[in-house]
């Protein structure tokens, strides 16, 4: 499938990993994809846009979104009587500031492979079947975002949330990659 | 009972909060594991006492946390 996407839907691939890599995510997401998508000038950005969509509050709320998943659980740990303020509060006087935030920082970089979840495998799929759909032998950025936006997902989530009118978002990612 | 509460009772015994919790302990303990090995070794403990102090073979703690040491 990867042969088929073009230079921005490749690039869009590899940025999200970064984003993955720099909020010390466990997996790769339908939101990294997302933030990679709306952050580097391409279709997608412009049919986010288009859409009526502000792209740096859409970033802002999917890398929100994605800090709010930290394995590092504040209300999860709170659930199960830890007060994880305190926990840290007490670490930070053995380990110096930041310390807890600093060793989870180190526990990623032994990971070198940052595996896709199901959602965004199932995003990438979604956008072989628009492109196909649309007559397009290549997959770009904006078969991307239609793809992301097909079906359930936590980046379909994070564009809803951010007041978007998905259909409309939709057209002009089809009508932008259509005129490629 | 309010809808708020209901609701918040409901999600009480929801598995997936359960997991969730479990998820975030077990990453907690990573990050302290990490933090605390890294002192005693600088401290001058050898692996084979870390590993007994962790309840762990020496192999297992030295594979897990030379790299980074």
């Amino acid at each position: 499938m990867f042969e088929r996407f073009t230079k921005d839907a490749r690039s869009a691939v590899v940025d999200a990993q970064q984003v993955a890599r720099a909020a010390h995510s466990d997996q790769i997401d339908s939101r990294h994809l997302l933030v990679a998508l709306a952050e580097s000038e391409g279709l997608a950005r412009t049919a986010l846009a288009d859409g009526g969509l502000d792209v740096t509050d859409v970033v802002a709320r999917a890398r929100a979104s994605i800090e709010a998943g930290d394995a590092l659980d504040h209300g999860a740990l709170a659930a199960v009587g830890i007060d994880l303020d305190e926990v840290t509060r007490r670490t930070e006087a053995t380990f110096g500031e930041g310390a807890l935030a600093r060793a989870g920082r180190v526990l990623r970089v032994r990971r070198k492979h940052i595996p896709f979840t199901p959602d965004a495998k199932k995003s990438l799929e979604l956008a072989l079947r628009e492109a196909i759909r649309l007559g397009s032998k290549e997959i770009n950025g904006g078969h991307l975002l239609l793809g992301l936006t097909r079906a359930e997902s936590p980046g379909r989530r994070v564009l809803a949330d951010a007041g978007a009118d998905l259909e409309r978002v939709r057209r002009h990612a089809e009508g932008a990659s259509e005129a490629v | 009972m309010s809808q708020q509460a209901l609701v918040a009772s409901a999600a009480g015994d929801d598995p997936a909060d359960g997991l969730r919790a479990v998820r975030a302990l077990r990453e907690l303990a990573d990050r302290l594991e990490a933090l605390q090995v890294e002192r005693a070794r600088r401290l001058g403990w050898s692996w084979q006492e870390i590993a007994a102090a962790l309840g762990v073979s020496r192999q297992a703690v030295h594979k897990k946390h030379n790299r980074r040491i």
